[in-house]
């Protein structure tokens, strides 16, 4: 890879930590839950940006809020919010990304094999963030899942249809 | 005071105060509540308005303390609709919520007291021995999308106000309004990106870089040694 090659991932890639950050924030009204932009546009780092740069763009966004910028949703930061309630699902968006850039590649870089691959990711925050959740206020399972995850998944599902939407305009823009 | 302290010093401080908070006792917690409350009324902050910034997560914790109060089994205090509350239950529940609260009350003092580069600067340093890890790049990465926060704030305000515009917020299909708000906005940021680009390029970037200084105050033992006692006793109270 050569200089000029990367200095453009390294500002793309906190170009998309900045979005990540950004996403807690940005929210589109629907319905009683407010859609949160957040794990789209970790989904969508994962497959624009690839494994690797992917990985490092979600440990520096956590490495952000773990040394106390305020970053994580609400405004917080510091590692009482990585290891609190909701830390299983920001430290579930590591495996995530490189799962899901993983797939997303693996597959050849279309429309389905995104989707694909953006399910899986999904599914991974949860397996990572519903058994944190549950350890923390000691839940049982079946509640855990109510709160975390339940009132989640329609937003999920529209969320991954609009990114592989957009991963596909976006990819001839930035031409990796 | 704490603003002036070297912030490698702070952030080791917050990180040890911390990890010790998670075996502390109730009588330990109440005691750093007052140690914390000290340093809030020395730095000048307005604890009310702090409360304020973190209202959503205060809720959290509400809502932690009523479900390990009702979870846990033990001596039954009351109970209604075949839930009930017991003591062990109150307890635990208190304890964990006081917990985080604190942890988070430590975050917020780093966080109100060190400005963002230095913080930057301070993860530099930290991570100068770990392998593998481009430390440079990594700062200058998070320089960077500190930057670009406030830029995609504006465009993205910008967007949705364009939309409005073109009466963008009648479109019933949920996808379709994620697609517009975030596609325009996506594009615009990237262009910008490119440009960026081309301006670090055109004026030489390279990884081999100054590294920053650091001005400790000169009681940076003195508040060390007693975040190292403070610790230690949270841990045995």
């Amino acid at each position: 890879m050569n200089n000029s090659k990367q200095l453009k991932m390294t500002v793309y890639t906190s170009l998309f930590v900045a979005f990540i950050a950004i996403g807690a924030f940005i929210s589109i009204p629907i319905g009683p839950v407010p859609i949160v932009l957040q794990n789209m546009f970790v989904l969508l780092a994962a497959i624009i940006l690839g494994p690797v740069w992917g990985l490092a763009c979600v440990a520096i966004y956590l490495l952000i809020g773990l040394a106390g910028l305020p970053v994580f949703a609400g405004g917080t930061s510091g590692i009482g919010k990585l290891f609190g309630p909701t830390g299983g699902y920001l430290l579930g968006y590591l495996p995530c990304v490189f799962v899901t850039a993983g797939i997303s590649k693996g597959l050849g870089k279309k429309m389905s094999s995104d989707i694909i691959a953006m399910v899986i990711g999904s599914l991974i925050i949860y397996a990572a963030g519903v058994p944190w959740l549950k350890v923390v206020t000691a839940m049982t399972y079946g509640k855990a899942l109510a709160v975390g995850m339940y009132p989640f998944l329609i937003g999920d599902v529209l969320k991954i249809i609009a990114a592989a939407f957009i991963a596909k305009t976006l990819r001839p823009v930035i031409k990796l | 005071m704490l603003h002036l302290l070297d912030v490698r010093c702070k952030f080791l401080m917050m990180c040890l105060v911390s990890m010790s908070m998670l075996s502390a006792q109730v009588f330990a917690c109440f005691f750093y509540f007052l140690v914390l409350l000290f340093f809030f009324k020395k730095t000048g902050l307005n604890i009310f308005a702090t409360l304020n910034s973190i209202k959503y997560f205060i809720l959290f914790l509400f809502f932690i303390f009523a479900a390990r109060a009702l979870a846990l089994k033990g001596d039954s205090l009351f109970s209604f609709y075949g839930l009930s509350v017991t003591k062990q239950g109150l307890n635990d529940g208190f304890l964990v919520a006081f917990r985080f609260f604190l942890v988070m009350l430590t975050g917020l003092l780093f966080s109100s007291t060190t400005k963002p580069s230095s913080v930057k600067s301070a993860v530099q340093w930290f991570l100068k021995p770990v392998p593998f890890v481009p430390e440079k790049r990594v700062a200058v990465m998070i320089s960077l999308s500190l930057s670009f926060m406030p830029v995609i704030l504006k465009q993205a305000k910008e967007v949705s106000e364009a939309q409005k515009a073109r009466c963008g917020d009648l479109q019933k299909n949920p996808i379709k309004r994620i697609i517009r708000l975030v596609l325009p906005l996506l594009k615009k940021t990237f262009l910008s990106a490119d440009y960026l680009v081309l301006a670090m390029e055109s004026r030489c970037y390279s990884d081999d870089r100054t590294d920053p200084e650091f001005t400790p105050s000169g009681k940076e033992f003195f508040f060390f040694a007693g975040s190292v006692v403070l610790s230690l006793s949270l841990v045995c109270l």
